[in-house]
């Protein structure tokens, strides 16, 4: 089957596996991660078509033709070109601009359920630019931090919401 | 450096998906490890017969009890836990066996062909239970399941008691919860010939050496343990988890390495918070100041002692609370029970101790009249102040905490009714806390001829920040700019000693080893300098990288080049010891007290019992704040992850069988659950001690919760969680009396 991921056609055996394990073991995007196997998570979190899905909780044939985000192809998502901060790791490619705010808040701590609240928050501001706190809380509960950077987070949501209008 | 708010070393590799966690580990020629559990809580083992899983093509090595020597038993102080189950299960969810297979399907498959055989045993969950006459024993040395009694006897209880006007006895319960880490466990292990390497997923990469160099029976230095960023620990990556397993496993793979993943549904039964039970008896005089305590701690360890020999006296110092009270006792025992092994949790034991003295400081205040601040404030330690250990107490500062708390909230008089059936409360908490000891933090820094430092530190980056923290302080003792610090974790081959990254001691701990080496270096290269400069060494300081004189200066890259060196290496250490008595828990517990505070205004629906967090202050003492951002991460995550055992999280067991492993069943907070509003602070000493703060402002959500639930509508809730529905049936029984 033809996964469409971050702009690329791929050829993939998938078989009975998830989404989330193709991108892991076939495509080694590892920015994706598994937190709890069911969907409760949002560690998962890709963006089908735009909208966020728990790859965990979709089979890979489920998505044949449809557009898949990861959170390794949002520097291609960046709609302009963003200085870059000196990390001395000679990185030189863009950040998109949640997670240039997510960075600038420093709203995260393992940062192991990061890319699924940046993807997530991604999707909640194509869908609502100017959500209010509530809306932001009601969009991002599928993504839990057990680190507790909530607080950071909505910041960093409401700073890209506030820089877009 | 020390109190800038840089961002954390790796934090663009943080937002772009790109640290390296133990989960994306892939080593050539990889196996697939995958336990096979006990479905018993208790058996004996009649039968582990492989040959049908042996035969699915792809699985590579089974391993079970009769692959062990005689070194496979392993503990902190009570080596009573096997490598896998030999002879006997003591828990659902035991490892029988494990597989390493070419892929996830066989060494599924295997598991399922594998035939165990069990000769049922009567079980016990409940740890009263387990002490009683008759209860099943588990471990034949201690027939009436205690594996542990710590004792501290201070004063003359029963003539303190005399004096008292009043006495209070109350009993609080804890249930058993996780740390839910959403990175789960991951270990991978891999031998060339007696030399073995472990990937492990550990907050104490030398402990685990040393107890691997134990099972095995090899030197340590044939061991070498990586510990890369992990996706969370809180505690339950602690101690020794599955390391032993993997690396047996891996000694049946002629020399392939094996990567074990546990399943979310594995982690519930891998290791959890101590289920408690705490009864207080607590002597008080109409004046408000307190004539004595008695404490009664039951800790439920599960079926193996695992980390709690260590935890539990730490738990005895812990479960006394800040406050000036001439005699205490107290008995703080372990038991066994047919659970799974319990080990540290965030804030350890005092997560459960707290909830037990700070939710009685309130009904004592209301029974005796006395406003719950004023009343807190009137007893709570000061400097100086001799603890119940008979040690003095320095740098105390929880009148400090409490106060900064209570301040932030707005002078609302409370109970109001807000509209129905609504009702707003406000409740405080303090919390008191050792840190471990003894323990022992060592640090090593390379100075190159271009002027980057290399720090090496087997503090364990878990997301805390802690080798951010450490990059500054070490900018700091060594007078550099930040951005010529490189960091290198903990890999045993490369990185020097260190205990563990555990009870807050890191930035204490570590980093005074930090500023030891950063101190030494800079010695050396103003050494150095004096001859080049031909300068007096008294004349000379260094700042930003460079040493001066009165007219010249020399970066120290050129220290370096002028004397033919390509590089200077310093090493740093930092230790501490204490010493308690057995028999009466007198001497010194800890170099220092964690300390910190919480400050609660809820919302109760009396119709619901929907509590609904309007506002939480949070104060800690931090002695000197190392990066204000970090620290306030650290202490608003300690109270939103506080909110969990709170309101919400615990383990649903039916015949030692967990009935809720999975974040479906067992609900962690989310956004939707925080605060409408949080503020945490920091507070700082004259003295400027570096104190780690990763737990502080967590023990005290609990009660300071259930204060302001008895204070918005006067019922009681003794047993975490506080559900809805055990504030239905308070009320209820309140209004049927």
């Amino acid at each position: 089957m033809i996964l469409n991921v971050n702009g690329s056609r791929f050829e993939v055996q998938a078989g009975m596996r998830t989404l989330l394990d193709v991108l892991r073991e076939d495509l080694n995007l590892v920015g994706t991660k598994e937190g709890c196997g069911v969907g409760m998570c949002g560690a998962c979190t890709v963006l089908v078509d735009g909208k966020p899905f728990s790859s965990c909780h979709l089979l890979a044939e489920q998505v044949a033709g449809k557009e898949i985000t990861t959170v390794e192809g949002l520097s291609a998502l960046s709609p302009t070109p963003l200085p870059t901060l000196g990390e001395g790791q000679g990185v030189r490619e863009n950040l998109h601009p949640v997670q240039q705010a997510f960075l600038e808040h420093g709203a995260f701590q393992c940062a192991y359920c990061t890319p699924g609240f940046v993807l997530t928050t991604i999707a909640l501001l194509n869908e609502n630019p100017s959500p209010t706190d509530d809306e932001i809380r009601e969009y991002l509960s599928g993504n839990l931090c057990r680190c507790g950077s909530y607080q950071n987070i909505l910041q960093a949501v409401k700073t890209v919401s506030a820089k877009a209008r | 450096m020390i109190g800038k708010s840089v961002p954390m070393l790796d934090a663009r590799a943080r937002v772009t998906g790109a640290v390296d966690y133990m989960i994306n580990l892939r080593l050539p020629n990889m196996l697939v490890g995958k336990v096979v559990r006990s479905q018993s809580p208790h058996a004996k083992l009649l039968k582990v017969d492989t040959a049908n899983a042996m035969s699915v093509p792809g699985v590579v090595a089974i391993l079970t009890g009769a692959d062990l020597g005689t070194n496979v038993f392993y503990g902190a102080a009570i080596k009573d836990q096997g490598v896998v189950a030999v002879d006997r299960v003591r828990y659902v969810g035991e490892p029988i066996a494990a597989i390493a297979a070419e892929n996830e399907d066989a060494a599924e498959e295997a598991a399922m062909l594998l035939d165990i055989e069990y000769e049922e045993l009567p079980a016990v969950f409940d740890a009263q239970e387990a002490i009683q006459l008759g209860a099943p024993t588990l471990h034949e040395k201690y027939t009436n399941n205690i594996f542990m009694h710590s004792k501290l006897r201070h004063g003359d209880l029963e003539a303190a008691f005399a004096e008292a006007d009043e006495i209070f006895e109350d009993t609080f319960t804890s249930p058993l919860a996780q740390q839910s880490s959403l990175e789960p466990h991951v270990t991978a292990a891999q031998w060339d010939g007696d030399q073995l390497t472990v990937w492990a997923g550990t907050q104490a990469p030398y402990m685990v050496r040393r107890v691997l160099s134990e099972i095995f029976d090899i030197e340590q230095n044939k061991i070498r343990v990586i510990v890369p960023s992990l996706g969370g620990a809180y505690g339950g990556k602690g101690h020794i988890r599955i390391e032993p397993l993997v690396a047996a496993m891996a000694r049946k793979t002629n020399g392939r390495p094996v990567k074990f993943v546990l399943s979310r549904a594995e982690e519930f039964v891998t290791v959890t918070k101590h289920a408690a039970s705490i009864t207080l008896k607590t002597g008080v005089k109409r004046d408000g100041t307190f004539t004595a305590r008695q404490v009664a701690v039951t800790w439920n360890g599960g079926a193996y002692a695992d980390a709690s020999p260590l935890l539990i006296p730490q738990g005895m110092v812990r479960s006394i609370g800040p406050y000036r009270i001439p005699a205490v006792h107290v008995d703080s025992i372990g038991v066994y029970t047919n659970l799974p092994p319990a080990g540290a949790y965030r804030g350890a034991m005092s997560s459960q101790t707290t909830w037990a003295y700070e939710s009685q400081m309130d009904i004592i205040a209301h029974k005796m009249g006395f406003d719950p601040l004023e009343f807190r404030l009137k007893n709570l330690f000061v400097s100086g102040d001799q603890f119940a250990t008979g040690e003095i107490l320095h740098d105390v500062h929880f009148v400090e905490c409490l106060e900064a708390s209570a301040k932030a909230l707005t002078p609302v008089p409370s109970p109001i009714i807000v509209r129905g059936g609504k009702r707003v409360g406000r409740g405080y908490g303090v919390m008191m806390k050792s840190t471990v000891s003894t323990s022992k933090s060592q640090a090593g820094m390379s100075l190159a001829d271009d002027g980057i430092v290399t720090l090496f530190t087997s503090t364990v980056e878990m997301g805390q920040g802690a080798h951010t923290a450490m990059a500054q302080i070490a900018a700091e003792s060594l007078s550099i700019p930040f951005e010529m610090i490189r960091v290198v974790g903990p890999d045993t081959n490369i990185t020097p000693f260190d205990s563990t990254t555990s009870a807050s001691r890191s930035t204490n701990m570590m980093g005074n080893a930090v500023i030891a080496a950063g101190v030494s270096l800079k010695r050396k290269l103003i050494e150095l300098a004096a001859l080049l400069l031909e300068t007096p060494v008294d004349e000379l300081r260094s700042e930003n990288g460079r040493v001066f004189a009165k007219e010249t200066s020399i970066s120290y890259a050129e220290i370096l080049k002028r004397n033919n060196l390509t590089s200077l290496v310093e090493t740093g250490e930092y230790s501490t010891a204490s010493k308690l008595d057995p028999e009466t828990g007198q001497g010194i517990s800890t170099p220092h007290w964690h300390q910190g505070a919480g400050a609660a205004e809820v919302e109760v629906d009396t119709e619901t019992g929907r509590v609904t967090i309007l506002r939480y202050t949070a104060a800690a003492f931090a002695g000197r704040v190392v990066n204000p951002h970090l620290a306030q991460l650290q202490n608003d995550g300690n109270v939103i992850f506080g909110l969990g055992p709170t309101l919400m999280e615990e383990m649903i067991l039916d015949g030692g069988q967990v009935t809720n492993p999975n974040l479906a069943d067992y609900a962690i907070p989310s956004i939707r659950d925080i605060p409408a509003e949080l503020i945490s602070v920091c507070i700082e000493s004259d003295e400027g001690e570096l104190h780690g703060i990763g737990e502080m402002t967590l023990p005290p959500v609990a009660p300071a919760i259930a204060n302001a639930i008895e204070d918005a509508i006067g019922v009681r809730i003794k047993d975490l969680p506080i559900t809805a529905e055990k504030i239905l049936r308070a009320l209820k029984e309140k209004s049927q009396p």
